[in-house]
């Protein structure tokens, strides 16, 4: 026993002592004004999530291209941001999605206008597996049995998290019953509830017709015989038809791209009136602190620069069913104040 | 024979080097399984998935184990599922049977190990369907039959209740998250608290300081004076302080019962994991012939405490890995093994990948039997870190819950702050009377039961339901009846013991 245990604490040591080493290796190469430790909190405290997967990707390749020592920690939103207003240094970056502001927009608390308060860094990728489902054996075929049943007064259950980007899309839904059925859109119900297997089991339990949900998340449901209880059906992917497009041709799981496309526009159609089709990208962005030196936000725009240029980290993102999507600081700040505003008036439609 | 090659030598070590880090993390407190999982998970981009799951699953084990040990020697909790480590253990240690105390539980611990490993493997699809039964009615009603066991832990009921109400309390502190499907608004606080309590009350330092912080005050307050560590040199080497097998006779129930209560919490998706081991001691106290001696340093306690506490390693797996929902917030972590690996876990996880299900069920055996030859024979040697001066091993710990609760959020200051003020109320709390037991249970389980109750009410719009919901329901509300019963007997049987005493 003896031996063994000296083994192991050999073993043990050798691991340790040789991550050590490389991370003051890492810390020693100095070059640009990113310098250090640097830790990237994420939005989502989740570690199975998107956010978390995405943001993996491309720190690691932006740690190895930069030379320094970089990590991913899951804290959630509201620390995220604190913590992100703790420093100026640098040293804090943060990666989230359009939640940042949708946040904002539905007056969550905690979410503060991203635009003004954060510089705006550069988009990294979208995820274009937002998804509704509805149980196997659901009644609604397809997203216009359920908008012309509650035209017609049926009550229609959805369960999704308040307040982002699991409530837009709900949002579009209820915004275009108003155009197509004034006055019948409150027969849409949200049900506000948390996590991805909380929204699964109020569908399981027959407490909700319609949930948010994603392809990565719920593909192997989708995939149940129609007598498994927990079987489900996808419904309506938000993505725009050209973002689907670019996935792999194998698409997720056993679910190929061609069929994922059945479920984007123009195949469903949530209207936003003026023939103008409803359609969401969740987009992934980095966002600094206002007071960060300029010198990094140019730095790392650089850096992903060359790493898109390179192009291995696009078939990494694809393979993960990520769609890679590089805009660099100034170009992602526009382009997402623009994106704001539109959601803003949707959301304005229905309140 | 596929799997057998993949069950290299490197896997072997990378699960024992897992485990031994475990413990380590597990023992000091602050520092959690949780933790463990999330330092190391970057590193499975480099191991790949195999041997990153050897790793992590060894992390886990041992992180879970390695709590036991300042809960029996220091009274701290190492993780929060321990808690209830801490009412048997650390009075037996004080009596000077820590190594003994030690050995129960790590004897439980393996079985409970490996009892929740083979209920894994063997029934594990048809377990996550069952899981699936629970709504949150369900959810809420065992909340509640794990909180019953505030009034038989108490020594005055209405002490105890009063207590668990005040944990309660403290436990609504800060916002309704949005997360858990509230409004995000806070409550029970001023404006200027926001920064510090906008999610209120973290649960590690708020455990270490009320139970760690508080004893150290306590016994500073005695002074430091030579007889006190002259006695702590007892331990290991009291009368009634040897260990054998024969510890388990008339035991076996309990252990039994309180592994597949530990596999059966851990399975169900948000039931936190300090609920398997309250819920397993509540039914030992219930259920036990003679329970009187339990919080006073019994055995019984232990075992199910700690068989319970590690059962929920396997438990928490058969939800991640046939639904893909983690079942406590380590599992929540080491999802993130296969999201980085770009591997979907969900109902078609263990048919579509067979051989990693058999690689992490190999890992999963392997990592329990390590814990126990690790922790077993080095027993004896951690055993004696309560011989270490008082004056020397205080400041120590001090220094060590500290950093652990600075750490425990990545760095969040204010949770020094919370243990401090825990240790400090803890400490009070003791002076006037009142019990931390039941008030660190209400504490942990109180917003899980507030969220339960409120989605309950919520999407069946009636109070009615938690009565009607299914049979399930019903079931749990008899055991809560039964668990409440039992409790007013004791206590009455008790009081009149206590006078005929007084009498006699």
């Amino acid at each position: 026993m003896p031996v063994f245990k000296k083994t192991i604490v050999g073993l043990g040591s050798a691991v340790l002592m040789t991550s050590l080493s490389y991370g003051i290796g890492a810390a020693q190469a100095q070059e640009g004004q990113l310098r250090g430790n640097v830790r990237v909190v994420i939005g989502s405290t989740s570690t199975g999530g998107d956010t978390y997967q995405n943001s993996s990707i491309v720190v690691d390749q932006l740690a190895e291209k930069l030379d320094i020592n970089m990590k991913v920690d899951a804290v959630g939103a509201s620390s995220a941001f604190r913590t992100l207003d703790r420093d100026a240094r640098g040293n804090t970056l943060m990666i989230f999605h359009d939640q940042s502001y949708l946040g904002h927009l539905y007056g969550v608390e905690g979410y503060a206008d991203i635009f003004e308060k954060y510089t705006i860094g550069p988009t990294v990728a979208i995820n274009p597996g937002n998804a509704y489902l509805v149980p196997k054996d659901s009644p609604y075929e397809t997203l216009d049995d359920i908008i012309a049943a509650v035209g017609e007064g049926e009550t229609v259950r959805v369960a999704i998290q308040p307040g982002g980007v699991s409530e837009i899309g709900f949002s579009a839904l209820k915004n275009a019953i108003a155009i197509e059925h004034p006055g019948q859109e409150d027969n849409l119900v949200a049900v506000n509830t948390g996590s991805q297997s909380d929204k699964n089991q109020l569908l399981f339990d027959d407490q909700v017709d319609l949930i948010n949900g994603s392809v990565q998340a719920n593909e192997q449901y989708t995939r149940l015989p129609e007598d498994d209880q927990k079987a489900m059906r996808f419904v309506w992917l938000t993505a725009r038809q050209e973002t689907i497009q670019q996935a792999p041709e194998e698409g997720l799981g056993q679910t190929t791209r061609e069929q994922l496309l059945e479920f984007v526009e123009p195949n469903v159609h949530v209207t936003m009136g003026d023939d103008e089709t409803f359609t969401f990208d969740k987009e992934f962005f980095f966002l600094y602190n206002k007071e960060m030196d300029p010198g990094i936000v140019e730095q790392i725009d650089e850096a992903l620069a060359e790493i898109f240029e390179e192009g291995e980290i696009q078939e990494i993102q694809k393979s993960a069913f990520f769609i890679p999507n590089f805009r660099p600081s100034g170009e992602a700040s526009e382009y997402l104040e623009e994106k704001r505003s539109r959601y803003e008036e949707i959301i304005e439609n229905i309140q | 024979m596929e799997i057998l090659s993949l069950l290299d030598v490197t896997f072997f070590l990378l699960t024992a080097l897992g485990a031994l880090v475990g413990i380590v993390f597990g023992a000091i407190p602050g520092m959690t399984a949780t933790m463990a999982v999330a330092v190391c998970l970057p590193l499975t981009y480099a191991l790949g998935l195999n041997h990153g799951l050897a790793l992590l699953l060894g992390l886990y084990v041992g992180g879970i184990s390695g709590g036991m040990v300042p809960a029996v020697l220091l009274n701290i909790p190492g993780t929060p599922s321990s808690i209830t480590t801490t009412f048997d253990g650390y009075p037996m240690a004080r009596r000077g049977e820590g190594e003994r105390a030690l050995k129960i539980s790590v004897v439980a611990s393996l079985v409970g190990g490996l009892i929740s490993a083979a209920v894994l493997f063997l029934f594990a699809p048809l377990l996550a369907d069952f899981s699936i039964k629970f709504s949150y009615i369900e959810k809420f009603l065992i909340i509640l039959l794990a909180l019953t066991v505030i009034a038989s832990l108490s020594h005055n009921m209405l002490v105890g209740i009063f207590s668990g109400v005040i944990g309660i309390w403290l436990s609504l502190i800060g916002d309704y998250s949005i997360s858990d499907g509230g409004n995000g608004k806070t409550r029970l606080i001023f404006d200027f608290m926001e920064p510090y309590l906008f999610e209120g009350f973290s649960l590690l330092p708020v455990l270490i300081g009320i139970f760690g912080i508080s004893t150290i005050l306590l016994e500073a307050e005695k002074g430091v004076k030579s007889d006190l560590s002259d006695e702590r040199v007892k331990i290991g080497k009291g009368a009634g302080a040897t260990f054998s097998l024969a510890l388990f006779k008339g035991r076996l129930t309990n252990l039994v019962r309180s592994s597949f209560i530990g596999t059966f919490v851990g399975m169900l998706p948000g039931v936190g994991g300090s609920a398997a081991s309250v819920l397993a001691y509540t039914q030992e106290k219930n259920l036990a012939r003679d329970s009187s001696q339990m919080g006073k340093g019994a055995p019984q306690g232990l075992i199910a405490s700690e068989s319970a506490n590690n059962a929920l390693t396997g438990g928490a797996l058969i939800p991640l890995l046939s639904l893909g929902i983690p079942g406590d917030s380590t599992t929540a972590v080491l999802i993130g093994a296969f999201t980085l690996q770009g591997i979907q876990v969900g109902p078609l996880f263990i048919p579509e990948n067979a051989e990693t299900w058999y690689v992490m069920m190999a890992a999963l055996i392997f990592a329990n039997v390590v814990m126990f030859f690790l922790m077993f024979y080095a027993i004896k040697t951690i055993a004696k870190v309560v011989m270490v001066p008082k004056h020397i091993l205080f400041p120590i710990i001090v220094m060590m819950c500290v950093v652990g609760a600075y750490a425990i959020n990545y760095g969040i200051m204010f949770d020094v702050w919370t243990l401090l003020i825990f240790g400090v109320l803890g400490y009070l709390i003791q002076k006037v009377g009142l019990e931390v037991a039941p008030l660190i249970i209400g504490f942990i389980l109180g917003s899980q039961a507030e969220v339960y109750f409120v989605k309950s009410l919520e999407s069946a719009g009636t109070l009615t339901i938690f009565f009607t919901k299914s049979p399930i329901a019903v079931v749990l509300w008899l055991l809560i009846l039964a668990s409440v019963a039992f409790s007013i007997t004791m206590s009455l049987k008790n009081r009149a013991k206590h006078r005929h005493e007084l009498l006699g």
